[in-house]
């Protein structure tokens, strides 16, 4: 404020001198500007005694211990440092995952029942609920031109990405995004003849036509699914309602 | 779902029209690296080829084109792509010998599939390129490709790494069986000698054709003056250049077309066309045209265009020209015209046509 000059009056002194009289504007000016006070700690709220200071440490304490007692689960930073959910080297072996995959297979048939053989809407209700850990998948069509062809049973179904072991014994994360999944279900009793066309998909949003395809001996139930559509996790998808969705990809 | 149609960029095909000199016909090597040989080599598939000479010069060239060479043949083979990379085919034709192929099809709108030296290229529409898991390059406009991209691939086949068991090649194995196993229509054509015994090309009953060339003689036409001045070109402006190519281009054309207005005593209705022989040429003189048409290679557009030199004297005139296959969606073929002005032997004026793609 000295540094305006000497000789000048400070801009300050000058208006308080428009507004106030001369001995108001000096006082003003020197108590609220010139000599204005520094509070080094806060004035407000005021402060506090120990005593105050003491107590509140004691119940912040107390808050803390409850806390912890607390169960709480796992952010996402704590689980893939703590690697809970990753398959050891040992465990990437594709052989270990078969006994799994009949399991997956028998479960399948379960579901659908007689649809088996019928496909169309109601085979693709029950599709969209069930559950993928173990299924046998292939990536057929993708935006990213290197996971086609990636083939194997599904290890883990994240929100995001189907955990795939191959043959080759290698684990591969596949996003869902942007990337077509083909499911292939072998039927039990083959059925000579009867070649259904699978009616046209009203649950377009997870399956796609599933059709029926007549190799030599077993008959196979193959459906593919849009991961774009697909994208919950196996538990939230239980109840969850498809509904028909045009997508700009296709 | 109701969407507008995506535009397309037209783009007209571009003219290069360039006036030289040719290098001395060496009779055992054939030339490949200058000017007029590296652009019939530049070109893929020939379609059509003409060559126009004086009707004096009619006999050297029948001996020599027509009767001492063996026409062309080509084969039409309906196959799928999955033949085309296993079997006897792969190893005696793609490894071994030296094939061109096309598939049928345009390329802005279906899958096309090209094999020229060893290196197939693959015009796919997003579909097919996200399920065959081939790597590509986009293709098209950049600006107007929008929600469904085109998308090239090419894979030289002649590298000893695409055999069996090795990763890319077993990719492509199995991008034919899945989302490119629809068998189209292919064109085939040989460009060695000799056939390999048995033929792995029989088991998929090609139809073959022979390209025989059709002779027409004793055309009664007016002929401009084909020499271009030689200051016009070199130091004069470059207006004087341009109307001189474009004119003689015209007319060359128009006798490519075998078109009545350049014959002589044409008597057309100024009503409805307009077209004059550039020159003061009043009394015509007689020019034979020899066409192929057919599947053909540039190499061997290439070696008629050296027997033609080494046939004719070198004072006479000839115009060659060769058509390709049209590439894009508005059906522009890319051309090649090389005309021999009368009178300066290593002279050339040689026309390039092309196409927007």
């Amino acid at each position: 404020m000295e540094a305006k000059g000497k000789k000048e009056q400070s801009v300050a002194a000058a208006l308080l001198a428009r507004a106030h009289t001369p001995d108001e504007a000096n006082r003003i000016f020197t108590e609220k500007i010139q000599h204005r006070p520094l509070f080094l700690t806060p004035s407000s709220p005021p402060p506090s005694d120990a005593r105050a200071a003491r107590q509140r440490e004691r119940e912040k304490k107390k808050q803390q211990r409850k806390k912890a007692l607390k169960p709480k689960p796992l952010s996402a930073a704590q689980r893939r440092k703590l690697g809970l959910y990753d398959v050891p080297r040992e465990g990437q072996k594709y052989a270990l995952f078969e006994p799994l995959h009949n399991l997956w297979l028998g479960y399948i048939r379960e579901i659908l029942g007689g649809e088996i053989y019928t496909g169309g809407e109601g085979a693709a209700a029950k599709l969209t609920s069930a559950d993928y850990h173990g299924a046998g998948v292939e990536v057929v069509r993708s935006g990213c031109v290197s996971r086609v062809g990636i083939k194997g049973i599904v290890v883990k179904d994240s929100k995001f990405a189907f955990e795939i072991v191959t043959k080759k014994n290698t684990l591969k994360l596949v996003p869902k995004e942007g990337t077509v999944f083909r499911f292939e279900v072998p039927a039990v009793n083959a059925r000579s003849g009867s070649r259904d066309p699978g009616a046209e998909d009203a649950d377009g949003a997870a399956a796609t036509t599933p059709e029926q395809h007549e190799t030599d001996r077993p008959q196979n139930m193959v459906f593919e699914i849009h991961g774009d559509q697909f994208q919950f996790r196996s538990a939230d998808r239980a109840n969850k309602k498809f509904r028909v969705h045009f997508s700009k990809k296709l | 779902m109701l969407s507008l149609p995506t535009p397309s960029l037209y783009q007209a095909s571009k003219c290069f029209a360039t006036h030289g000199v040719m290098s001395h016909l060496d009779p055992n090597q054939s030339p490949s690296k200058s000017k007029p040989w590296s652009t019939l080599t530049s070109q893929d598939f020939v379609n059509r080829a003409d060559l126009i000479v004086p009707q004096e010069a009619y006999d050297a060239i029948h001996a020599k084109l027509v009767e001492g060479r063996r026409a062309p043949e080509f084969k039409r083979v309906v196959m799928s792509l999955h033949d085309i990379l296993t079997s006897e085919f792969f190893v005696e034709y793609i490894k071994k010998g030296d094939i061109l192929m096309l598939s049928e099809g345009q390329r802005g709108i279906d899958n096309v599939f090209s094999l020229r030296t060893g290196i197939l290229t693959m015009f796919l529409d997003k579909e097919a390129y996200e399920r065959a898991g081939l790597v590509g390059k986009p293709h098209g406009v950049k600006g107007r490709r929008g929600l469904k991209p085109r998308w090239i691939v090419q894979l030289d086949l002649t590298n000893p790494s695409m055999s069996r068991g090795h990763k890319g090649f077993d990719r492509l194995v199995y991008a034919s069986k899945n989302a490119l196993n629809a068998s189209t229509v292919w064109l085939f054509c040989d460009m060695a000698s000799t056939t390999p015994d048995p033929d792995p090309l029989s088991q998929h009953f090609p139809s073959g054709y022979t390209c025989n060339p059709r002779v027409m003689r004793d055309v009664s036409v007016i002929i401009p003056p084909l020499s271009p001045k030689l200051d016009s070109t070199i130091l004069g402006p470059r207006e004087d250049f341009e109307s001189f190519a474009t004119e003689i281009y015209e007319w060359l054309s128009l006798a490519r077309l075998q078109s009545p207005r350049i014959q002589l005593g044409d008597q057309v209705d100024p009503y409805l066309c307009r077209y004059q022989v550039p020159g003061p040429g009043e009394q015509g003189s007689k020019i034979c045209k020899i066409s192929w048409q057919g599947f053909l290679s540039p190499s061997w557009a290439r070696e008629i265009l050296v027997d033609v030199i080494s046939a004719l004297p070198s004072k006479t005139w000839f115009s060659f020209s060769t058509t390709t296959f049209s590439k894009g969606m508005a059906g522009d073929n890319s051309e090649c015209t090389i005309l021999r002005p009368p009178g300066s032997p290593g002279e050339y004026i040689m026309w390039e046509v092309k196409a927007h793609e």
